[in-house]
């Protein structure tokens, strides 16, 4: 009796093996996958990239950075009014004047870190900045937004019939501005930016301007395809020389432009009241009013080189 | 008891493919295409790959984001425009050896796999040829082979088709471990 119970017991616990190597297959299967699974698992806190295509959007840099040997040309331009007193059909609504007019380079110390030159017609205005991206946005969240900090020294070398550039110093400029900004999604990504111009001599110089101005900036794209996408930028200065002033009225800077990627390029094409490029200018000196019609068209490219070595085959 | 004995053993050797399972965390997996303008040429150390001997699985998966090139802007493109990393992080291939070869001792074996490619969230099943060398009793595999864009519905736009083979070859490189 205990014999054949064991026997049953055998036999049937055999019959269970030869379904179990008949499912074998699909098990091991299994067990690849889950293995796969837990060796692919994604790292944790991986750097999100490309919050903006350029290191500009319309009137504000972004939190990228040129990254190590490469080059950065830009060509910013801003036509005249479109509408208002300047504008207008006798002016090609604008396209016969320009604004400002500059040209800059940012070249790649690091992945990390930019030196950059440019040059303005507005001011006749040269600088030399630093930009370093001190901060990158994780996957996870474990940090979640991306933070650059940006320093400015210009000089404004032009020839005046005054005395006031007899102190040398006074044709210098500075600035100091943090960048913190957020990709929400491949589509949408958001900044914020406090800058802080300081002008020795205050500009515009008019009576009861002041040397320092703080103002925000807040700027945004949203994609609506891999390649182009809509930016939106505003900067507001906190200053009350600025709110009460009645003649000279100043306003915010306001621009809105389409932002199109072909591979080494991206170009923006766009409206802002700010006639100024640099942010020496516009912070400091907007008295162009959207609601006067005046505003204009403006673009910037963006050119991208790379001094990195070409690659020998692996 | 005896009996149980019995049972035991036949258990284990009927589960003893578990014995066979060879693992690799850094397999190496490279990317070309020879274009007009420039050339793209990608590198990852970060595939992971799962081969079982015993029954001829095998699989292999790369993060898409840790692909490196030597031009920063051709890498964002890869991930942003083309492959689209955030919403299809890895690349993987799935399936199976046609033929075992016998693995006991050294040499090179070419094999080929069949299975199922996944890139950019596309499958494909496909025939991938590959080699399997027995060194020292260790196992590595490498396999080369092309994928076709299109296949993929990785679109390239016309205003930088030039700057884009229409086919990567692709290169992989696995240095097993077995599994514990």
């Amino acid at each position: 009796m205990k014999r054949s119970l064991l026997i049953i017991a055998l036999l049937s616990t055999a019959g269970f093996i030869k379904a179990q190597t008949k499912t074998d297959s699909t098990t091991t299967i299994n067990s690849t996958d889950s293995l796969m699974k837990t060796l692919s698992a994604p790292q944790k806190g991986e750097p999100v990239i490309a919050t903006f295509k350029a290191t500009r959007l319309i009137l504000s840099q972004t939190t990228e950075t040129v990254k190590k040997k490469e080059l950065n040309f830009l060509v910013i331009h801003r036509f005249g009014d479109i509408g208002g007193a300047a504008g207008g059909g006798k002016t090609l609504w604008g396209l016969d004047n320009s604004s400002d007019i500059y040209i800059g380079f940012e070249y790649g110390l690091t992945d990390n870190l930019n030196i950059d030159f440019g040059r303005s017609k507005s001011e006749q205005l040269i600088e030399f900045g630093l930009k370093y991206n001190i901060l990158h946005q994780k996957t996870d969240n474990s940090v979640p937004v991306a933070v650059t900090l940006i320093g400015k020294t210009a000089l404004k070398p032009y020839h005046v019939n005054t005395n006031v550039y007899d102190f040398y110093s006074n044709r210098f400029n500075y600035l100091a501005q943090a960048v913190i900004a957020r990709k929400f999604s491949s589509v949408l990504s958001l900044q914020v930016s406090p800058i802080f111009v300081r002008t020795n001599l205050p500009y515009p110089f008019l009576a009861g301007n002041t040397h320092n101005v703080f103002a925000l900036s807040a700027a945004g794209r949203l994609k609506f395809s891999k390649r182009m996408g809509i930016v939106l930028d505003y900067v507001h200065p906190f200053s009350n020389f600025r709110d009460n002033s009645v003649n000279p009225k100043f306003y915010d800077g306001l621009g809105v432009g389409i932002e199109i990627e072909t591979g080494g390029h991206v170009f923006t094409i766009n409206f802002t009241n700010a006639e100024a490029i640099s942010e020496f200018n516009y912070v400091t000196n907007t008295q162009s009013s959207w609601s006067k019609g005046q505003f204009r068209l403006g673009f910037t490219i963006s050119r991208i080189f790379d001094f990195n070595k070409k690659h020998k085959s692996n | 008891m005896k009996y149980i004995g019995v049972i035991l053993l036949v258990w284990f050797a009927t589960n003893r493919s578990g014995q066979d399972i060879y693992i690799c965390k850094n397999a190496v997996v490279t990317l070309y295409s020879k274009a007009p303008i420039e050339d793209i040429d990608a590198r990852s150390d970060r595939g992971t790959s799962v081969l079982n001997t015993a029954t001829g699985d095998v699989a292999f998966s790369v993060p898409i984001g840790s692909f490196k090139f030597d031009n920063a802007l051709m890498q964002e493109h890869f991930n942003e425009n083309y492959m689209e990393s955030d919403k299809y992080p890895q690349a993987s291939f799935k399936g199976r050896l046609t033929s075992k070869p016998d693995l006991s001792k050294d040499g090179s074996y070419p094999i080929t796999a069949a299975g199922i490619f996944e890139a950019h969230g596309v499958k494909k099943s496909c025939t991938i040829p590959g080699v399997i060398t027995i060194t020292n009793g260790v196992v590595s595999l490498s396999s080369e082979f092309m994928v076709a864009c299109k296949d993929h519905k990785i679109d390239i736009p016309k205003l930088v088709f030039q700057n884009i083979a229409e086919t990567i070859k692709i290169k992989v490189t696995a240095a097993y471990a077995p599994y514990k």
